[in-house]
């Protein structure tokens, strides 16, 4: 009896539970309805657009599609010019990123605070605007024209460089600040005992221990900006890139089995920089101890100023390229007249202010849905092991590779097909917000792990213990653990739903318009302006999300911090 | 009240991490699980309190077979090295929090607090949250949380590894005597002899999953029964049978049959008495000066001894000593 009984136990791993039906139903409902949806909405779709790369223009099933890539010349050229811009654009930002987050976390310079405030104002806004900023300050109506009346071209390669540049640094800074961060001061203490000076410490110790952190950004950026459609969409005239050649594929031509080969094309170098950027994330941050020391910058007047100086200058164009966007959108004829006016937000073409209203519900229930599956998956998987939380772990993270282009057109694969019941969803907004939370599920995902990796699981064992069930575990041990980040989740969904592009340009319908493919299509309509306050609009709303999320996050965060006081 | 552990033996994947494990918990009894880390010891301790499902084997506690019974059911007190208090609560609601569980009333409830508060010495910090408290002070309330509920059996895993030296000792003692004065059984886990020694009525020695020695204090650490407790409780000499043939063959009397390999001497280093003598076998290789005794370090024919003495002996290094072995203060210990 007891051989048959190991047997079993063993089976199901090292189980924290002892069998409780309840608890264990309730566990398996905490798996299977968010894994499901992962399924259905993530796996399926994405299953779909690799079938329909061998789909045929005359509907026959075959490699015609990919063979046709060497002889469609705008692909070959699209591909490279991709793989230009992001080798570029990453050059630029780690170079940038690294000097920038060593003044931050190394120098004494002065205004970092407002330096790291400025840094997050990119991610405010849709990623066009940067594009629309360049227009702006470069552009043939643009101010320096205007001022000296050079004839610049920032159409094209340049001017999406810029834009690109300024649109990934701050995450490039952010993920080496981290690195920087992670050091301890001892290395440091023990290298100037034995003797290092300043350069050979550099080299011998900050460098090595940032590398990954150089490394992940790198990666990131790459990305980011090889299947970046907005920026792209808005500067890059006909320097044609794979974001919008998918986007003429299939809106254009209606050649959707070409689009979903480009689809795949782009799938590829995403999947693998996301792979190579989590092992070497997990080596950077693997090393991290709980006692480490932080380093202490010593002033250095001539390295802090000239620190100081390149981050001020490149922070400053950062800022100002959004700044610029919501300047102009209470300008009455940039760049002709600068007298302020509101009358850019009577928006009176299209469908006026509805896809703001749209955006907003859709960002709501992209928020509220995914937060709710997140945290049921989060607190599922914590309660398994073995090879089923593997793969769901595996399932779990994969979407963070998926470019949103490819994750939109996948979706009309899967969606738009009267046959199947999942037809039902489409030309929803909550097909979109669906999208927009899968598009982001990764990040939302990993943060929610990590919160509930947080909470102490003797706690839960105390209530047990004292006799409480699941439901004093939740709000006793659990909840105080991880509201915060289930609220940090709740507004990052929310925020990234109410900014992207990419994945919900090709679901949007001429009913159902998101505010962010309406400046763009405002700003190819001329009506520059316009796409201006509707990207101020968007930005005033998501700034106050952020603000609203700082002050409930701080009011909900446990006061254990006192510990370490 | 009872606990009987009857052949429970547990495996993660291929790691076996308890392997037929026999245990008798008597009434008011104070058992330790002593061992080093990997032993068991907390697996043993997750298994009685319902955390972690057997692989095998029974638990039986007054005649009632636990198997079905889940943690929350079986009505044990326990308290974690990581204090694990309600970080949201004051000292009284976590002293509090089993009984509003159970669905107390308020009254007795706070009385019942205010008796606990009372008995751990902190009724004064009863409305202080658990970030304002020391580790002291939090394992305090941790262990007036567990007795609050009249648990039927008290575990402790490591309640005392995360506290310092002085704050330890303090704890042990109080530990103690509410456990004698309220005469729950209590079941510890632990990785320092000292604390088994100093707390147990019965310590049971881990290793590798098995149990070494189930016996009191005075067994384990004077009458060894292996080689592992001899190591592991206070420090030891151990003599091979082979050097004990050549050296002092009046110690093998004692000796059971067996190979040559099987059995050796368990010496504890204060039962050795040092004789300097010109020409003796032992060369004093090193002192240490302890406050109240000396350790000594003599090697005798490639067997190096550490001894202890109180009496302040002046001795060089290098110096010839003779080395006497009481016969009753020896044991042979099995490898």
């Amino acid at each position: 009896m007891s051989a048959t009984a190991a047997m079993t136990t063993t089976n199901r791993g090292p189980g924290r539970f002892v069998p409780r039906s309840a608890e264990q139903w309730l566990v398996a409902a905490c798996l299977f309805f968010p894994t499901l949806a992962l399924v259905l909405f993530f796996a399926y779709p994405l299953a779909t657009i690799f079938w329909q790369s061998f789909v045929l223009k005359d509907g026959s099933v075959g490699l015609g599609n990919y063979a046709a890539i060497s002889s469609t010349p705008g692909l070959i050229n699209a591909g490279w010019n991709s793989l230009v811009v992001s080798l570029s654009t990453t050059a630029v930002c780690v170079v940038l990123g690294f000097a920038i987050a060593y003044g931050l976390d190394r120098t004494c310079m002065r205004g970092k605070k407002a330096l790291r405030g400025t840094l997050l104002l990119p991610l405010l806004a849709p990623s066009l605007v940067q594009g629309l900023g360049l227009l702006f300050i470069l552009g043939r109506n643009g101010l320096v024209h205007q001022w000296t009346g050079w004839d610049l071209n920032i159409y094209g390669y340049s001017g999406l460089l810029l834009s690109d540049v300024f649109y990934a640094l701050p995450q490039a800074v952010m993920i080496i600040q981290a690195a920087l961060r992670n050091s301890d001061a001892r290395y440091y203490d023990a290298a100037s005992v034995m003797g290092a000076g300043g350069w050979r410490k550099f080299f011998d110790i900050t460098l090595p221990n940032c590398k990954f952190g150089l490394l992940s950004a790198g990666f990131v950026v790459f990305t980011i900006t090889i299947t970046d459609f907005g920026n792209a969409a808005v500067i890059a005239g006909n320097y044609r890139v794979l974001a919008t050649e998918i986007f003429n594929q299939v809106s254009g031509q209606q050649n959707f089995g070409m689009g979903s080969v480009v689809g795949i094309v782009l799938l590829a170098p995403a999947l693998l920089s996301v792979y190579i950027e989590r092992v070497s994330s997990q080596k950077q941050f693997g090393s991290a101890s709980e006692s480490r020391i932080p380093v202490q910058p010593a002033p250095a007047p001539a390295r802090d100023r000239v620190f100081g100086l390149i981050s001020w200058l490149v922070i400053f164009c950062v800022g100002a390229i959004v700044v610029v966007v919501v300047f102009a959108s209470f300008v009455k004829l940039w760049p002709y007249n600068m007298s302020l006016t509101l009358s850019n937000f009577n928006v009176n073409i299209s469908s006026g202010y509805k896809p703001i209203w749209t955006t907003l519900y859709v960002s709501i229930v992209a928020a509220v849905v995914g937060s709710v599956l997140l945290f049921c998956l989060a607190f599922g998987t914590k309660h398994i092991s073995g090879a089923p939380a593997k793969a769901i772990y595996l399932l779990a993270v994969l979407p963070v590779g998926v470019p949103g282009l490819v994750m939109g057109l996948s979706y009309i694969f899967a969606f738009n097909d009267p046959s199947t019941p999942l037809y039902l969803f489409y030309g929803t907004a909550i097909l979109i917000a669906l999208c927009n939370f899968y598009h982001y599920h990764t990040q939302g995902f990993l943060t929610m792990m990590t919160g509930m990796r947080a909470v102490p699981q003797a706690l839960e064992e105390v209530i047990s213990c004292l006799g409480g069930g699941t439901r004093r575990v939740l709000t006793d041990a659990v909840l105080p653990f991880i509201a915060p980040t289930v609220l940090a989740v709740f507004f990052f969904l929310f925020m990234r739903s109410m900014v992207t592009l990419s994945a919900v340009i090709f679901l949007v319908t001429p009913d159902l318009d998101m505010a962010s493919v309406s400046v763009m299509h405002l700003n190819q309509a001329g009506f520059v302006s316009q796409a201006a306050a509707f990207s101020t609009i968007i930005i005033v709303v998501v700034a106050a999300a952020l603000i609203a999320m700082k002050l409930l996050v701080m009011r909900l965060t446990p006061q254990a911090g006192g510990e370490a006081a | 009240m009872t606990l009987e552990i009857k052949n429970v033996s547990k495996q993660f994947d291929s790691f076996v991490a308890l392997d037929d494990i026999n245990l008798l918990v008597g009434e008011h009894e104070f058992v330790c699980l002593l061992g080093p880390s990997g032993c068991g010891k907390t697996t043993l301790l997750r298994i009685i309190a319902g955390l972690l499902d057997m692989g095998g084997g029974q638990l039986v506690f007054n005649g009632r077979d636990l198997s079905a019974v889940p943690a929350r059911e079986r009505g044990f007190g326990i308290v974690f090295q990581s204090y694990s208090l309600f970080p949201n609560m004051t000292v009284a609601q976590n002293v509090g929090y089993g009984l509003r569980i159970r669905g107390d009333a308020k009254g007795t409830v706070d009385k019942r607090v205010a008796e606990l508060l009372e008995l751990v010495k902190m009724p004064h910090l009863a409305s202080r949250f658990p970030w304002q408290l020391s580790g002291g002070q939090q394992q305090r309330v941790a262990l007036a949380r567990a007795l609050a509920v009249d648990p039927r059996l008290i575990l402790l895993d490591e309640p005392l590894s995360a506290l310092d030296a002085r704050v330890r000792n303090e704890m042990r003692v109080e530990i103690h005597d509410v456990q004698r004065r309220l005469k729950i059984p209590t079941i510890m886990v632990t990785h320092d002899q000292e604390e088994a020694l100093m707390l147990a009525d019965k310590i049971v020695c881990m290793n590798e999953g098995r149990i070494e020695q189930v016996g009191t204090p005075q067994d384990l650490y004077l009458r060894p029964a292996t080689r592992f407790v001899a190591d592991f409780v206070g420090v030891s000499n151990l003599l091979g049978t082979a050097w004990v043939r050549r050296n002092a063959p009046g110690l093998l009397a004692g000796r059971p049959d067996g190979p040559d390999g099987d059995f050796e001497l368990c010496v504890r280093p204060e039962n050795i008495t040092l004789q300097a003598a010109a020409g003796a076998p032992g060369h004093l290789n090193s002192v240490t000066f302890l406050g109240n005794l000396s350790r000594f370090r003599v090697d005798w024919d490639g067997q190096r001894f550490i001894v202890e003495c109180h009496a302040q002996v002046r001795l060089e290094s290098g110096a010839a000593l003779s080395l006497r072995i009481d016969p009753d203060r020896c044991n042979w210990v099995h490898t």
